[in-house]
């Protein structure tokens, strides 16, 4: 980049007084800004999403795939306000979603390994959007919309909506398993080998979900012990980490392209 | 120079990358997990299990189980053999190990055939949907497994590349694939 | 000296020469005013947008829409064309990718961003486009199913506003974060894309209400959204055509420069 232009790391610190000034202070001067701003959008995005879903939407957990169609459509009347708001909040901001994977790709980006990781990335989770969140999103409003409309309708929206979800996590397998192989090869050491391991376990876990297509009762159904709430057990402790991660990422970063350093912390422990 | 203290640290302390070992807890809890709900429903209906059990070979359970523990040998073996440097011996031992993997899952696969043409399916009763549930999973690991010797024979194959931290980590997950299907037997197989 | 010139210029980190590959922009630059005029026809052959079609026709009179055979061949050949050119703005779309790698952003993650969302709006448009053909493919299905498909296929149309949010937000930030006496785009360009996606957001809730500004026909989900989207890809035409004139205009005087040194 131009060294003209951007001023030196070690140059001003932040000042101190009300956060709202340090935050325009860092938006405008910190060299690391970019990455903080999608860090921050990212952990934004998260704390929206998951209370919408569970709380203002109530769609997860799932319901039960058993239920008759008076149950469905009952259930869906019951949330005929909140689906529509909830899921209105999350077809505005879905838009996060590239700011998350872009950040990711960067991390594969800083790697010493291919571009092509970052980009199949970022194109594998950009495409998987659609399928995995907005498909349902958009059959739940529409089974929302007429609470007259033939139950069998209602049904088939509702199959749709929660089959969407849980059985298109094929997508997400392979790029938890591509964002592996790129911090297992990477000589970088922009992540440690346990978190590529991590990944594996992400991607095991999406593979756990797919006989949801298969079962409409039991541990492996969309809603069932295994498929959904181990699943998202492991999800859950994989998203924190990986937020972590990329947090511990953003502060080592040194813009070169050579290992990344570590932290000042570490350095004087291990010596 | 804190690297290398570092590693001979880790020597003593974790054969290979702690990483791994990390990921073998991992899974571990998870497949403890697994068995959880396994035995929990067990409980639930013991004589649909039983029935579902009767129909398991459970000569085809040892054979398998041999199989596997012949394999962790076969692995240590060439661990033992690349930390001394015996790297034609430490590559036998990997295409061993390798070719005792094949013979499990050629096993498996013959197994499913059967009790699939005995009637016995992924839904046929909750007991076979935990068998083929487990088994299977377990198999998505052996063949990772086969994605790992194969690191494994790469680094041996070159006298540029003969990582002994990679090895033994590799092995690690093996042990691990092995460790998981003695479970299983032991769950599915012989406690009846 | 030149050296730092040129990266200033170029705005690029990567060690790719300043004199970037450019051959055949001008080109799908111009296909905007093209697809434009093929859009517009195609919206207002469309007998379901003039007027908007209300959410609150039952199903019945979602059939006879359907099956009137007045509609008929307007709906499918205006969806055909839409079908043929819904992913034809994608390639100014990534125009304007290229220009954001020109900005002096420190890393690429604008550019990725905006890749990421740029093939969502067209891909949603398409299932809207794919739910209306399929309407109108066997008029004579039963209403509940036309309706249903009529109701999807409105939903998605309207609630793809989701990318175009997204869009106008990312371009926004990597110009507000664009620091170079010269940027890319002016300032005002990254006010204009919030204002944009501030008029899109109403659109998200439609399924709140059957009727009312929010429904899908009403004037803040049909009305305001479809216009700030048209105004957007008018102005960002524009600008984005001075952008690239701009750029080949440099590119040229440096090569110039290169030759006569």
């Amino acid at each position: 980049m131009s060294t003209v232009i951007t001023p030196p790391e070690s140059a001003a610190a932040p000042p101190s007084g009300p956060v709202h000034r340090r935050i325009a202070w860092h938006l405008q001067h910190n060299p690391k800004r970019e990455l903080w701003l999608a860090w921050w959008v990212m952990v934004v995005f998260y704390n929206l999403f998951f209370p919408i879903f569970f709380v203002v939407a109530q769609v997860q957990p799932p319901p039960q795939p058993t239920w008759d169609l008076a149950t469905q459509v009952h259930w869906f009347d019951e949330r005929h306000l909140g689906i529509p708001v909830g899921f209105g909040i999350i077809f505005a901001i879905a838009g996060m979603t590239a700011i998350n994977n872009a950040l990711i790709a960067y991390s594969m980006r800083r790697m010493s390994v291919s571009p092509a990781f970052g980009y199949s990335y970022l194109l594998i989770y950009s495409f998987s959007a659609i399928p995995g969140l907005l498909l349902l999103c958009i059959a739940l409003v529409v089974g929302t919309l007429r609470p007259e409309r033939n139950p069998e309708t209602i049904g088939w929206l509702y199959d749709f909506a929660f089959l969407s979800f849980d059985g298109t996590m094929g997508v997400f397998l392979i790029g938890s398993l591509i964002w592996m192989v790129a911090i297992l090869i990477d000589k970088n050491r922009v992540f440690p080998k346990w978190f590529g391991y991590l990944n594996l376990c992400n991607a095991l876990t999406e593979v756990v979900v797919a006989p949801c297509w298969i079962f409409q009762r039991g541990v492996l159904a969309w809603n069932g012990q295994i498929a959904w709430w181990l699943d998202m057990v492991v999800f859950g402790v994989y998203q924190v980490t990986f937020i972590v991660m990329l947090f511990q990422m953003i502060r080592r970063e040194d813009f070169g392209t050579g290992p990344l350093p570590d932290l000042p912390r570490k350095r004087a422990t291990a010596s | 120079m804190t690297e290398l203290t570092d590693k001979n640290k880790r020597a003593t302390f974790v054969p290979g990358q702690p990483d791994m070992w990390a990921f073998v807890l991992f899974e571990t809890l998870v497949f403890t997990a697994y068995f959880g709900f396994y035995l929990f429903y067990r409980a639930k209906s013991p004589e649909l299990f039983l029935h579902g059990q009767a129909q398991l070979d459970l000569r085809v359970g040892v054979f398998n189980t041999l199989v596997l523990l012949l394999s962790s040998w076969s692995v240590a073996r060439c661990v033992q053999s690349a930390r001394v440097g015996a790297y034609r011996a430490a590559l036998r031992d990997g295409y061993l190990t390798a070719f005792l993997g094949v013979a499990f899952m050629v096993s498996k696969v013959l197994e499913w055939a059967r009790q699939i043409r005995m009637g016995n399916g992924f839904g046929s009763s909750d007991f076979f949907t935990y068998y083929f549930f487990l088994t299977g999973i377990h198999f998505v690991h052996l063949v990772i497994g086969f994605v790992v010797l194969g690191v494994v024979v790469y680094q041996l194959i070159s006298p540029l590349r003969r990582s002994q931290e990679l090895v033994e980590t590799c092995a690690t997950y093996w042990h691990t694939v092995d460790f998981l299907w003695v479970l299983i037997f032991a769950l599915l197989y012989v406690v009846r | 000296m030149a050296d730092v010139a040129e990266n200033v210029v170029a705005g690029s980190r990567s060690p790719r020469n300043a004199l970037r590959r450019t051959d055949g922009e001008l080109i799908l630059l111009w296909t905007l005013p093209a697809t434009v005029i093929v859009w517009v026809s195609a919206f207002f052959l469309f007998p379901g947008f003039t007027p908007p079609m209300s959410p609150t026709l039952s199903a019945d009179q979602v059939a006879t829409f359907y099956r009137d055979p007045a509609h008929l061949p307007q709906i499918r050949y205006s969806m055909i064309v839409f079908n043929w050119f819904g992913a034809s703005l994608i390639p100014i779309l990534t125009l304007i990718v290229m220009q954001i790698r020109r900005m002096a952003h420190r890393t690429p993650i604008f550019s990725y961003a905006m890749l990421g969302c740029l093939a969502g709006a067209p891909t949603l448009f398409l299932v809207a486009n794919v739910c209306w053909l399929l309407a109108a493919f066997r008029p004579e299905r039963s209403p509940e199913l036309t309706q249903l498909l009529n109701d999807l296929a409105w939903v998605t149309f309207t609630t793809l506003v989701s990318f175009l949010i997204g869009q106008s937000v990312i371009l926004a930030l990597a110009i507000y974060f664009d620091d170079q006496p010269r940027p890319i785009f002016s300032r005002w360009v990254a006010h204009f894309n919030v204002l944009v996606a501030a008029a899109l957001v109403p659109a998200a809730f439609v399924g709140a209400s059957l009727s009312g500004p929010l429904a899908w026909d009403g004037a803040l989900s049909f009305w305001l959204k479809n216009i700030a989207i048209g105004v957007w890809v008018v102005v960002m035409g524009v600008v984005l055509g001075r952008a690239v004139y701009r750029e080949r205009a440099e590119i040229q005087r440096r090569a110039a420069e290169l030759d006569s040194a």
